[in-house]
C-alpha cells in the first residue's frame, strides 16, 4: 500500500474541514502497523481512504500496484471483495443474518459455488471457535464473540490486507486480548495489518506504530524488525514517512 | 445470486412488516382497480372469430339522399338496400357472401299445451354457417338449393332446441314459424361470442338468435326486419309489401362478404364501383362514389364496438396505478435509508453500486409480485361484480374472464409499479458513499 501526498477534504457548506494532509506511507506486504491519534486526527478518514471506502482529493494512491484513482466502482468494489477485509469497532455484522451468513457476505460478492463457500466459512468459523454458534444471530452473541464472528468473516476472504478499526474498543481487557492474538496470528499466517487503536499496550504489539495528529502522518516509530519477505528471505525496508 | 436477493428481501419483508403490508396494501390496490379495467377492454376489444376475420368483409355503398349525406360519422349508410343485395349478390368474385337481417316471429309449437313464442330470428344464406364458423350440434345448415328456392328449413339454437325437443337430436323435426311448417336441418351447439360479429350494429354483445332461416323466406312470408331501418326517400302511393321491398331505398340489410385476399378484395371493391356506375345512369347513387369493403376488425374499430368510455376508464385505472406507486417511492425510500448501515457493511465487503441497486429493484419487485397478487384476487371479484351487472344485458354468465393473457399483464403491471416505486430509492441507497453508512453504524 503506497500513498503519496494524499488529501481528503469534507466540506459542508461553506466549510472545508481537511482530514487528511498531504499524507505520504508505504506498508509493505506481511506488515503490521498500528495508528494512533486523538479522537478527529483523522485515522478512521485513512482507513476509510486506504479501504477504497471514501475517495480523496488530492495525491496517488497504489494498492496491490494498482493505481486506485483509475479504478471504476466495480473494480474498487472487487478489490474490496477479494483482496481487503475489514475489522470494525462496532462489529459491523448484519443484525437479521445469523453467523453462518454474515461470515457468508463477501463470499457471495465473489460469485464462489455453494460447496466452497460453506467449506470456507465453517473453516474461518471454527478458527474462531464459534463452530457451535452458526445459527445464532448476532444479538444472540456476547461482544468478543460479535467481534470473533467478524474476523471469521474477514478469514473466509482470505484477504491479503486488513484494516482494522479499534477492533477492541468495545471490549473488556480479557477479551480484547483474545482479539488482539487473533489478529497477530492472522498477521504472522502473512496478511498484512493496520490497525487503529488507543490502546498503547496493543499498539506496542506492531511492526511499526504511526501517529496521526490533524490529518498528518507526525510520527513513525519502528518496534520490531520487518518480517522476512515470504518469497525471497530478506528483511524489507519500512519506508519513510513523508508527511 | 437471483435467490440470495430474493433472500434478502424476504428478510427486509419481515424487518419491517408494517412499512412492507403498508407498500403491498398500496401496490395491490393500484392492480387490483387496473386490471379489471384492461380485462374489460381486453375480453371487447380482442378479435371474435381470429380464424376467419382477416378474410371476413362488411358491405357498405352510398346510395343515400343527394341532398345530404347520411348523419352517421363515417357518412354512408351503415347497411344495404334489398334492390342492391339481390344485384351485388350476383358477383362470383367472394368465396362466400350472405346478406342477413333480424325479424321478430312467433312459434308455434307442436305440443298445443305449449304457449307460442316470439323468437328472434335471423333470415340469412347458406354461406352465413360456414364464413361464421358456427358450431352444430346436430346436422348442418342447408345448401344453395334450399336457398334458391327457398325450402321450408331451420336452424335452431342449442337453447331452443333445449325448449322445444328436450335438448335431443330434433334434425327432421318440424317447427311452425307464423303460417309455415319448417324442418329442421341444424341444431347448434352452444354459441355465444362475447361480440355479435355478424351484426355489429346497436349493442354488440347481444346474444345470437334462436332461429335461423333461408333468406329468401323474405318474400314468400312478408318479413319485416326487427333491426336497424333507414331511410331517406318515401314510396309514392300505396305500393305493396314486394313492390315497396323492390323499389325502395331503405338500407337494412347487413352484407358480408368472405375474400381470401386484398387482391379478391381490390377486385370486389372495383366490381362494386362499376355497379353504382351504372345505377347512377338510372337516376340512382346520386352523391359521390363512395363504396366501402371492410375488414371485420377494422368495422369494430371505426364503428367503436369497444366504446371510448372503456378506454378512459382503462386509461384512467393506469394512471391510478402510476400515481399510487409514485406515492411508495417515499416508503420504499425512508425504508431503504433506515438500513443504510447495512448498506454500507456490505459496500465494505465488496458489493459493488450496480449489485446493491439490483438487491434492492428485486425487493421492490418482489413487493410488486406479492402486490399484484393480491391486486389479482381483488380483479377476481370486481370482475365477478361486473359480471354480475353485465349479465343482466348480455345474458353471458362470464363475459370478463382473467385469461392467462390479463394474468400476464397484471404480473407485469406488478412489475411496473414496482419498478415505478423502486429505482428511484434503490438508485439513491446504491449512490452513497459506504464511507458515509457505516458512519452511521
Amino acid at each position: 500500500m503506497k500513498m503519496e501526498g494524499v488529501t481528503k477534504i469534507y466540506r459542508t457548506g461553506l466549510v472545508e474541514t481537511r482530514a487528511l494532509r498531504n499524507f505520504s506511507l508505504e506498508v509493505e506486504e506481511g506488515e503490521f502497523v498500528t495508528i494512533t491519534g486523538p479522537s478527529g486526527s483523522g485515522k478512521t478518514t485513512f482507513l476509510n481512504v486506504a479501504g477504497l471506502l471514501d475517495a480523496f482529493d488530492e495525491g496517488k494512491y497504489w494498492l496491490d500496484g494498482l493505481d486506485v484513482s483509475r479504478l471504476t466502482d466495480r473494480e474498487m468494489s472487487r478489490i474490496r471483495n477479494e483482496k481487503i477485509g475489514f475489522i470494525f469497532q462496532s462489529f459491523n455484522l448484519i443484525p437479521d443474518l445469523d453467523v453462518f451468513d454474515n461470515v457468508d457476505v463477501p463470499l457471495r460478492y465473489r460469485r464462489l459455488a455453494a460447496k466452497e463457500r460453506r467449506e470456507r466459512i465453517e473453516r474461518a468459523v471454527a478458527q474462531v471457535g464459534l463452530t457451535s454458534r452458526l445459527r445464532h444471530l448476532p444479538s444472540q452473541l456476547s461482544g468478543g464473540q460479535q467481534q470473533r464472528v467478524a474476523i471469521a468473516r474477514v478469514l473466509a476472504g482470505d484477504p491479503k490486507l486488513i484494516l482494522a478499526d479499534e477492533p477492541t474498543g468495545n471490549l473488556d481487557s480479557g477479551m480484547a486480548r483474545e482479539i488482539m492474538d487473533l489478529l497477530e496470528e492472522i498477521n504472522r499466517a502473512g496478511a498484512t495489518l493496520v490497525m487503529v487503536t488507543h490502546n498503547p499496550e496493543y499498539a506496542a504489539r506492531a511492526h511499526r506504530r504511526l501517529h496521526i495528529a490533524d490529518g498528518r502522518l507526525v510520527d513513525l516509530e519502528r518496534i520490531t524488525p520487518l518480517p522476512l519477505n515470504r518469497r525471497t528471505g530478506e528483511a524489507r525496508q519500512a519506508a519513510a514517512p513523508a508527511g | 445470486m437471483l435467490l440470495y436477493n430474493l433472500r434478502l428481501a424476504w428478510h427486509s419483508l419481515r424487518r419491517y412488516p408494517m412499512l412492507s403490508a403498508l407498500i403491498i396494501a398500496g401496490i395491490a390496490l393500484g392492480v387490483g382497480v387496473a386490471t379489471p379495467a384492461i380485462t374489460t377492454l381486453h375480453v371487447l376489444g380482442q378479435d371474435p372469430i381470429p380464424q376467419r376475420s382477416s378474410v371476413l368483409y362488411y358491405v357498405r355503398m352510398d346510395s343515400w339522399d343527394p341532398v345530404a349525406p347520411h348523419p352517421s360519422a363515417s357518412g354512408i349508410p351503415s347497411q344495404i338496400t334489398y334492390r342492391d343485395m339481390r344485384e351485388i349478390m350476383k358477383s362470383r368474385i367472394p368465396v362466400r357472401q350472405t346478406a342477413s337481417f333480424p325479424a321478430a316471429l312467433y312459434i308455434y309449437p307442436a305440443d298445443r299445451n305449449v304457449r307460442p313464442s316470439r323468437e328472434t330470428v335471423r333470415l340469412v344464406f347458406s354461406d352465413f354457417f360456414p364464413m361464421f364458423d358456427v358450431p352444430f350440434r346436430y346436422g348442418s345448415g342447408w345448401d344453395k338449393a334450399a336457398d334458391a328456392k327457398p325450402e321450408a328449413v331451420v336452424v335452431i339454437s342449442h337453447a331452443l332446441n333445449a325448449r322445444l325437443f328436450g335438448g335431443h337430436d330434433s334434425v327432421g323435426r318440424t317447427i311452425r314459424i307464423a303460417d309455415r311448417e319448417l324442418r329442421v336441418v341444424g341444431v347448434l351447439a352452444p354459441w355465444r361470442p362475447r361480440i355479435r360479429f355478424y351484426d355489429l350494429l346497436g349493442n354488440a354483445t347481444r346474444e345470437p338468435e334462436s332461429i335461423f332461416m333461408p333468406f329468401n323466406w323474405i318474400e314468400p312470408m312478408e318479413i319485416h326486419s326487427a333491426g336497424t331501418r333507414d331511410g331517406w326517400k318515401a314510396m309514392e302511393g300505396n305500393p305493396t309489401y314486394l313492390e315497396s321491398l323492390h323499389a325502395s331505398e331503405t338500407v337494412f340489410l347487413q352484407m358480408w362478404v368472405e375474400l381470401p385476399d386484398p387482391a379478391r378484395a381490390r377486385a370486389y371493391h372495383d366490381f362494386l364501383d362499376a355497379y353504382v356506375r351504372e345505377q347512377k345512369r338510372f337516376g340512382r347513387f346520386q352523391r359521390p362514389l363512395d363504396n366501402r369493403v371492410t375488414p371485420l376488425l377494422d368495422l369494430m374499430a371505426e364503428w367503436q364496438i369497444v366504446g371510448p368510455y372503456f378506454k378512459a376508464i382503462a386509461a384512467i385505472s393506469i394512471l391510478f396505478l402510476i400515481v399510487a406507486s409514485l406515492n411508495l417511492i417515499g416508503l420504499f425510500l425512508g425504508k431503504f435509508l433506515a438500513r443504510a448501515p447495512v448498506v454500507g457493511i456490505r459496500r465494505a465487503l465488496g458489493a459493488s453500486r450496480s449489485a446493491i441497486f439490483l438487491q434492492h429493484l428485486i425487493e421492490c419487485e418482489l413487493v410488486g409480485l406479492i402486490g399484484g397478487g393480491l391486486g389479482l384476487l381483488m380483479s377476481a371479484g370486481v370482475l365477478a361484480v361486473m359480471n354480475k351487472g353485465f349479465e343482466r344485458i348480455t345474458h353471458i354468465e362470464d363475459l370478463f374472464q382473467l385469461d392467462a393473457v390479463m394474468v400476464l399483464a397484471a404480473v407485469l403491471l406488478s412489475l411496473a409499479a414496482g419498478a415505478i416505486a423502486g429505482i428511484y430509492p434503490a438508485w439513491r441507497i446504491c449512490s452513497l458513499p459506504p464511507a458515509q453508512h457505516l458512519k452511521n453504524q
